[in-house]
């Protein structure tokens, strides 16, 4: 619903900026979905004199003006059949932003044109477009047109909630921000001079479906002009996105943006048989509607009738048969309530949205219907004239009681947490229209008015107690803790996880350890392992320090299931491990290591059994660096002294060592009588945590260009390194080769000695094109080239 | 032009319903029906004719166009069912044979527990704590309220690295270090590893204890039961009951030892429980307005609870592992039971 600054001013003296006014809405609870500065176009046109007007040499419709704008004279050149010497005009001048285009300097004919003169159609004023706009001889030169129309308001799309039928109108969202803001609300005036004609000598109602329509009120005006509305109606309708009509027409729509409640007016000469009945719709009953649309009519529709035909859909649409026209001198007011269900179901049935149907459907108020009914009559009789008959028809089956609903303060305090007093209580919902009765122990009785259908119980007025306090006006006293590091947290069952996958078993040694281990693995005399956490008093040599590497138990754990008839074992650890040299207590860090032998995988019937190699242990090396988000380390040949020469490697990342893997030196793995090979990996998991890398993942594009598969094969000497190869063709496609797969590496038989064949997938794929054949041929050639130049590569 | 034309319908409708693959199939579309057909010949022969004759055979050669388009269709759905029927007759299976598997491993049980606890507190708003294995005597025992004198300072019950310098004999270390840390109000658990000079058939020199720790206003003896309550349910099933007995540990006040329905006999009496029908589960109690001042809180604003359980027993209790020492042998076929 569409709400402008200064119609909520007619009711609320309101002193906020529009940008404060829109915070002010959505805290009490009425959402601002978008915000509109009226008459920000009309701004940028001046009032202009046409000084000289000549006809143009080469266009006969067009002609030459010399216009001035206030600041100087200015050669515009105009197709207006009514521009004239003399008159003052809307000049848009060079740079001008209007809604669909922006004015530039232009050359008509070989003429240049410094501007525009505007029609009111064009400035978004009015429909007219039969010439350009002329304004009144005392119209100020140099005046933004804005300010000289008034033209200068803001207007407010606002969301409003279900539950709160009342906001449909511009006064009841000037209530909730009279009680919040703690102004005075006025409210208009609509009473009303009756003659002494009764309204029944001219009409009779009968409401035949009283379950349907819970209130039915028609008055009536003799004698009335109907014409264009005066310009401040016009302006405020405008303003709110309605199109003026005629006086009587804009009145309805007027009020009923007031109030929230819509109406209709019929013409009383098309009103046959004098009588208004309400009723449903025959099957099949055909209603020619305003949007000059025949509708077919189903039995559970309600329409309003008279004893011929149906002159109005109930609440979603009026009768093309019975409308007000420039014709028409009587008018019968119609303002009335339909069940909210049935009008939903015709509407939606015959997918009509009107500013009627969207009200009627949000179950508004029966009583609501006769004060926008008094309020229409009194604004017609002051704009339109007339005299309005004495009395209304009315039918209200149904009328019910106030409601009263008590609050408990105690209950105030037990919902919200914070103390409200009494009196507090009373004014906040005092100002919203609801009245305060009486006062007894702990509780406070109200009358709910007839437009609050939403407060039915105790709850509801505690909302609206702390709707007024402001939801951020309650305290929190939670405090978020920052105990824990969750990525790490997690990262750590990630990595067992996965391990676990793998077919990793989970051990758990105790922390002491031996330092004779130390001498087993050939760790140097002065490697920090060395540097001891040494128990007093332990509980046996072998148990002396607290184990700085977790290597030996897994061996040690190896040998004891081997001992025990297993052959394929898979065993890690994720334990601290601990050095003490200067430090009071202990460098205590947490690692990961495992460990594993024997077969690749259980033994399947279909596939031959494979004994582990190191790839293995490299591939599981990569998942867990991947998962830790480790990117761009490097696996460099390991000095550690336990692994069997160059089969061991460390995992390098910006020159740190975070990780080593590789196979166990067969000397090393005697020493604890396991004669079969073994491999390991050690990951320093806080090295990995303190780096930081973990991160929410972001989301790419996906490709929208096919990809394309190309392979290339070739013989390559050993002694180059499968990094340097990638990198190289990396470097020659960077711009199209996404992804390179090594699928077949291949030595031996019609392969020279110290040479290999590898086989290479490559991925091609842009972002902004389809790659052509021979394009990616390009390339190909390219990186075959540079695999020549640099290995010396020959291709297969 | 009309016979020749019905020659060759008659022609094609042979050779497509002899066609038995798609590639012969398509072949004789692009011969019949393609842009340099037989058929499209015959469309350029149109113009040859006289004008009366035109409108009746190109309607002629458009049916049969049709014709043979229709055709090929339908021999293209049935070389297709032919298809369809050859793969169902090749690929068949004994869907008793085993199926591809990857070994599969297993967590440790203590870690499986240590998990289960985690994500017990975690979801009741704790947060996960942790702190050093190798401890100075001030977090382990002064903090802690236990006198200088006390034995369990003792050598033999504690490893000493030097004077000062211990492994710690119970997480409630953490406790100390996250208070030292972090502003109230704290709400954590502290699992790790503990250590203690003992080494028979029920104790084990390093074990696993968790501690949780709830210091905030207005925290009580109610919330410390509520805690310890959900805790049992959540671990042991909804069938275990808790009670709690006075006891005394120099960090509490009042201290309490917890119980549990023996999670075997379910209070019948049985070996596990040596006939009581209980088992113990660890300690509790409110924290000690000493360990509160110590650490420089207000003890009359704040309040807490503090309570500590084992995690191996509690492993060893879930599982029904009926010795200790089999948690740290690291035998793969015990490993692999709790996958």
């Amino acid at each position: 619903m569409k709400i402008s600054y200064n119609w909520l001013k007619r009711y609320i003296d309101l002193k906020l900026s529009s940008e404060e006014l829109k915070d002010k809405m959505t805290f009490t609870g009425i959402e601002v979905e978008a915000v509109e500065e009226l008459g920000k176009e009309l701004r940028q046109i001046k009032i202009a004199q046409v000084v000289k007007f000549e006809q143009h040499p080469n266009a006969e419709k067009l002609s030459i003006c010399q216009v001035d704008d206030g600041t100087e004279i200015k050669q515009v050149i105009c197709g207006s059949p009514n521009c004239k010497n003399n008159i003052k005009v809307a000049f848009a001048g060079i740079g001008t932003q209007l809604k669909d285009f922006k004015i530039k300097k232009a050359k008509l004919r070989g003429e240049v044109s410094f501007g525009m003169l505007c029609s009111e159609d064009e400035l978004g004023i009015s429909d007219d477009h039969d010439g350009i706009m002329i304004l009144p001889k005392d119209a100020p030169i140099g005046t933004d047109l804005a300010s000289y129309l008034g033209i200068e308001d803001t207007c407010y799309d606002v969301e409003i909630t279900p539950n709160r039928p009342d906001l449909l109108g511009i006064i009841g969202v000037a209530r909730d921000l009279s009680a919040l803001l703690k102004l005075p609300l006025t409210l208009p005036e609509s009473n009303l001079n009756e003659s002494n004609e009764p309204i029944e000598n001219y009409l009779s109602l009968e409401n035949k479906v009283s379950k349907l329509c819970t209130r039915y009120t028609a008055r009536m005006i003799k004698n009335v002009e109907i014409k264009e509305s005066p310009d401040w109606l016009k302006k405020q309708l405008i303003s709110v996105g309605l199109r003026p009509i005629n006086n009587v027409v804009d009145v309805t729509n007027y009020v009923m943006m007031e109030f929230g409640h819509p109406l209709h007016a019929f013409d009383y000469s098309l009103i046959n048989g004098k009588k208004i009945i309400v009723r449903n719709a025959k099957e099949n009953e055909k209603f020619p509607a305003l949007d000059e649309v025949t509708y077919k009519l189903k039995k559970d529709d309600i329409v309003i009738a008279d004893e011929e035909r149906a002159i109005a859909l109930a609440g979603v649409i009026g009768g093309e048969n019975s409308h007000i026209t420039s014709k028409t001198t009587d008018i019968v007011i119609e303002a009335a309530n339909f069940l909210y269900s049935s009008i939903r179901k015709t509407a939606g049935r015959m997918k009509i949205s009107t500013d009627s149907s969207y009200r009627f459907e949000r179950d508004i108020t029966d009583e609501v219907a006769e004060l926008t009914s008094m309020r229409a009559c009194k604004l017609i009789l002051d704009i339109a004239g007339g005299e309005l008959l004495k009395g209304k028809l009315d039918s209200f089956p149904s009328k019910k009681d106030l409601r009263k609903v008590s609050i408990r303060p105690s209950r105030v305090k037990k919902i919200l947490s914070i103390d409200i007093p009494s009196k507090q209580i009373i004014d906040y919902l005092t100002a919203l229209g609801i009245i305060f009765i009486k006062e007894a122990k702990d509780n406070l009785e109200f009358e709910i008015p007839y437009y609050r259908k939403d407060l039915t119980r105790e709850i509801d007025l505690i909302e609206e107690v702390i709707r007024l306090n402001g939801y951020n006006n309650v305290p929190t006293f939670l405090k978020s803790q920052n105990v824990m590091n969750i990525p790490v947290f997690y990262a750590r069952r990630k990595v067992e996880d996965i391990l676990i996958n793998y077919g990793f078993s989970e051990v758990i040694n105790w922390n002491f350890g031996d330092p004779n281990d130390l001498d087993k693995f050939n760790i140097n005399k002065d490697d920090r392992r060395r540097n001891f956490a040494e128990l007093k008093n332990p509980l046996g040599e072998s148990f002396s320090i607290m184990r700085s590497m977790l290597l030996p138990s897994l061996l040690k754990n190896a040998l004891y299931n081997i001992n025990h008839g297993q052959k394929n074992i898979r065993i890690f650890e994720l334990k601290k491990v601990f050095t003490r040299k200067d430090e009071k207590l202990a460098t205590e860090k947490l690692h990961l290591s495992g460990l594993l032998c024997g077969e690749l995988d259980p033994v399947y019937w279909k596939d031959k059994p494979k004994q582990i190699e190191f790839y293995d242990v490299k591939g599981i090396m990569e998942d867990i660096l991947a998962e830790l988000k480790v990117e761009n380390c490097e696996y460099q040949i390991s000095d550690e002294p336990f692994y069997q020469p160059g089969m061991g490697a460390t995992v390098v990342i910006d020159g740190k060592i975070i990780a080593s893997l590789g196979k166990i030196d067969p000397k090393i793995a005697a020493k604890y009588e396991v004669d079969i090979p073994i491999f390991v990996f050690d990951i320093d998991l806080d090295a990995i945590f303190a780096m930081d890398l973990f991160h929410d993942p972001v989301f790419e594009n996906i490709p929208k260009f096919p990809l394309v598969l190309r392979d290339i094969s070739f013989v390559i000497s050993k002694e180059y390194k499968y990094a340097d190869i990638i990198e190289t063709i990396q470097k020659v496609g960077r711009n199209s080769i996404s992804k390179i797969v090594l699928f077949d590496e291949f030595a031996g038989k019609n392969i020279k000695e110290g040479f290999h064949s590898l086989t290479f997938s490559l991925v091609f794929n842009s972002d902004t094109k389809t790659l052509t054949d021979e394009y990616i041929n390009n390339i190909l050639k390219k990186v075959i080239k540079k695999l020549k130049n640099s290995y010396n590569a020959e291709m297969r | 032009m009309k016979e020749e034309l019905n020659k060759v319908v008659i022609s094609a409708k042979t050779e497509i319903n002899n066609a038995n693959s798609m590639h012969d199939l398509m072949q004789l579309k692009s011969k019949y029906a393609g842009k340099k057909s037989i058929l499209n010949n015959f469309m350029q022969k149109i113009g040859s004719l006289s004008k009366e004759e035109r409108p009746a055979f190109g309607q002629t050669l458009n049916i049969a166009k049709n014709q043979i388009i229709q055709m090929i269709a339908d021999q293209e759905e049935k070389i297709k069912e032919l298809d369809y029927n050859k793969t169902l007759k090749s690929e068949s299976i004994d869907l008793t044979m085993p199926g591809r598997k990857r070994a599969k491993g297993s967590l440790h049980p203590i870690t499986k527990i240590w998990r289960e606890i985690e994500d017990i507190f975690m979801s009741m708003g704790f947060e996960v704590a942790e702190g050093p294995d190798v401890e100075d005597e001030f977090h382990n025992f002064d903090a802690l309220n236990t006198p200088q004198d006390h034995p369990a300072r003792e050598l033999s019950d504690t490893f000493y690295l030097d004077d000062d310098v211990l492994l710690r004999t119970q997480t409630s270390t953490v406790q100390i270090r996250t208070m030292e840390k972090h502003s109230l109000p704290i709400k954590i658990i502290s699992p790790g590893s503990c250590y203690r000079n003992e080494n028979d058939a029920s104790h084990s020199p390093m074990f696993h204890q968790v501690e949780a720790l709830l210091v905030d206003e207005g925290v009580s003896f109610t919330d410390l039961r509520d805690m310890l309550n959900i805790f049992v349910k959540k671990m042991f099933g909804d069938k275990i009951e808790f009670r709690i007995r006075p006891h005394f540990f120099p960090f509490t006040e009042p201290s309490a030892e917890i119980d549990i329905i023996c999670v075997k006999c379910y209070g019948e009496g049985c070996n596990l429980c040596k006939g009581s029908g209980w088992l113990e589960l660890g300690g509790a109690g409110m924290v000690h307005p000493n360990v509160l001042e110590k650490l420089g809180i207000d003890s009359e604003k704040y309040t807490g609870y503090a309570f500590g359980l084992g995690m191996d027993r509690i492993a060893m209790l879930k599982y029904k592992i009926p010795d200790m020492r089999l948690l740290f042998e690291n035998d793969i076929r015990f490993l692999k039971q709790f996958s």
